[in-house]
């Protein structure tokens, strides 16, 4: 016998106690690092550098107000834009659907090429795109979802413009940050719309992050005092706002989070309470034998460790797996679109689960460390 | 010429404060213990036996007075030291047995060898040693429920021996037995004061174990009678 295999009997004495316990904090675990992602996933901003160097100009009264679209001659003069187009939310439902599964934006096409750093063609041809009015240029998500390929139709009905799209595919796009979105001819809006001579925002790329301020200030400059004053920020801080709009949200998960990990301090420090106390006597024993305080704080430890560690990883295991295989945009109809598990959520959710079982130690160890020999083999007799 | 002297007590007291009330278990006793003796402490119940045994094994400390164990001042040493001590010098036996129910006869009598610096062959073959001393060799691998009574007791011995003590003490330890078992657990007790010269003080109810003792000292209401 080891004292390793010592703590090991000990631990299992309780077989469903233990079962119960480890279920317990791999319930909780799972829970936290699924509140985790969804934070996460919920608050992430695109974080790429290409993301850093691109600015939405919208309209400063409110982001659904239109801009005119005269004003475009104006950002072309600003010095540091290298590229600029119009960008015009469409908000329509694909085929039959009820709900906006994934965004289309119009844009002018020559000049939104210059705005796409990360994203690379992978299907057809941007030539296409562009020569063809009624085309569009997909996101390689959208295009696999949906079972589509190039020359497919893609018919959309407007929620937010009174019209309706037909859009055939010319291009697929990937390795943006969200490959989900359809990108069309601005010019067909307008033809449909009955040329309006109004954009949604405008959207365009800075020639450095240096200098992204200095054309955020003259933007928001050239269009003060006129009739439509508009808002430019980065595309990061404009995709905060939008966050920021759903709420606190960082705020609300780690409520909820810290309610869970609260919850599971309550059951491990009760269990190991439960598990110690039934064994008082035996540690009293134990101290008679010539064991001292610290081995025997030593033994309550590694067994409130082991129970949560055993717990944590098959929570945080069974959650990264069920997260990284289940296909949740499918499933959450386009809204979880990474629901990524990253290294650094397994880490936090690990690093709580060790140190609930080394907090969950304290207690009974305390007990035990004030308990006399006598005073424990009392309770014997 | 006797033995030399293995507990040297003097004036020792312990007095507990129960509420308000301060309650005198032992007051100014003064023994002395020879080398393997086997000592019975006998008494009414609160005549306070079980403290003397306690502070003489390390596992309670006297209120004043002196309680020598091969020289050394038990009452003075740090609670660590104490461990180390009762881990190397004392032997317990209870009533209950107090065996660890998960674990089997020999991994119970393994025990206290953890402490010890030996290597996993060497306990072993100590704890087989041990296991035959008490006739218990072909129930090592029993847990503590498969075992009787008197077989558990036995086990406990075993566990009381295997760091090879200088002193046993064993509180009412037939106090759970029947006679039959009670004699077998006397008799190892009376044997190894007598055949491997252990110091055994036992504390006991029953005359009739009090009889296997070399020696017999009677407590009342703290102090020693005759």
């Amino acid at each position: 016998m080891t004292i390793g295999s010592f703590i090991l009997k000990n631990a299992l004495r309780n077989k469903r106690r233990a079962a119960l316990s480890i279920l317990s904090v791999a319930v909780s675990c799972a829970l936290l690092v699924t509140l985790l992602t969804l934070q996460r996933e919920l608050t992430i901003p695109p974080e790429s550098e290409a993301a850093s160097l691109r600015v939405i100009a919208r309209n400063k009264v409110s982001l659904t107000q239109p801009l005119p679209a005269k004003q475009l001659a104006i950002l072309d003069k600003i010095p540091g834009i290298v590229a600029v187009s119009p960008f015009s939310f469409f908000g329509g439902n694909f085929r039959e659907e009820t709900v906006t599964s994934f965004a289309q934006f119009a844009v002018d096409p020559a000049r939104f090429q210059g705005l796409l750093v990360e994203g690379k063609i992978v299907e057809g041809s941007y030539d296409s795109f562009i020569k063809n009015r009624t085309s569009c240029f997909v996101g390689a998500d959208t295009i696999k979802r949906y079972g589509l390929k190039i020359g497919d139709k893609m018919r959309f009905t407007g929620t937010f413009f009174p019209v309706n799209l037909d859009l055939e595919i010319a291009a697929v796009f990937q390795g943006t940050v969200d490959d989900r979105g359809v990108f069309f001819h601005h010019k067909l809006l307008d033809e449909l719309m009955g040329d309006p001579g109004t954009v949604g925002t405008w959207y365009l790329r800075v020639a450095s992050a240096e200098v992204a301020n200095d054309v955020i200030s003259r933007i928001n400059k050239a269009f003060e005092n006129t009739a439509a004053e508009v808002r430019a920020e980065t595309e990061r801080a404009f995709q905060m706002s939008f966050i920021r709009m759903l709420g606190n949200v960082k705020l609300l998960i780690g409520s909820i989070s810290s309610v869970v990990v609260f919850t599971l301090l309550l059951v491990t420090v009760s269990t190991m309470s439960m598990a110690i106390r039934e064994r008082f006597r035996e540690l009293a024993v134990l101290k008679a034998l010539g064991f001292r305080r610290r081995d025997l704080f030593g033994f309550i430890l590694a067994e409130s460790f082991g129970l949560a560690a055993i717990g944590a990883f098959i929570g945080i295991g069974g959650a990264w797996a069920m997260w990284t295989l289940s296909d949740l945009q499918k499933l959450t109809n386009g809204f979880l679109i990474y629901f990524e598990v990253t290294t650094r959520i397994i880490a936090t959710g690990a690093s709580i689960a060790a140190l609930l079982g080394i907090i969950s130690a304290i207690l009974p160890s305390i007990a035990v460390s004030r308990m006399s020999v006598v005073e424990g083999l009392k309770t014997l007799d | 010429m006797g033995n030399p002297d293995v507990v040297t007590i003097r004036e020792l007291s312990k007095v507990y404060r129960q509420g308000e009330i301060n309650v005198t278990a032992l007051n100014r006793i003064s023994l002395d213990i020879q080398a393997g003796e086997f000592l019975t402490l006998m008494g009414p119940s609160g005549s306070g036996k079980s403290t003397l045994l306690h502070i003489i094994a390390g596992v309670d400390r006297p209120t004043s007075g002196e309680c020598r164990v091969q020289g050394i001042d038990v009452a003075r040493l740090s609670e660590s030291e104490l461990a180390d001590w009762r881990n190397q010098n004392v032997g317990f036996v209870f009533q209950t047995f107090n065996l660890i129910p998960v674990l089997t006869a020999f991994e119970n009598v393994e025990l206290p060898l953890l402490l010890t610096r030996l290597r996993g062959k060497q306990r072993r073959q100590q704890v087989d040693t041990t296991l035959e001393l008490v006739g218990l060799a072909d129930r090592k691998h029993h847990l503590p429920k498969q075992l009787s009574g008197g077989q558990e007791q036995r086990v406990a011995i075993a566990r009381a021996l295997v760091t090879d003590p200088t002193l046993i003490v064993a509180d009412e330890p037939t106090g759970n037995l029947d006679s039959h078992s009670a004699q077998e657990v006397l008799g190892i007790l009376q044997a190894l004061s007598r055949n491997a010269a252990k110091t055994v003080i036992m504390v006991t109810h029953d005359p009739k174990a009090a009889a296997f003792g070399s020696r017999t000292i009677h407590l009342e209401k703290g102090e020693l009678v005759a």
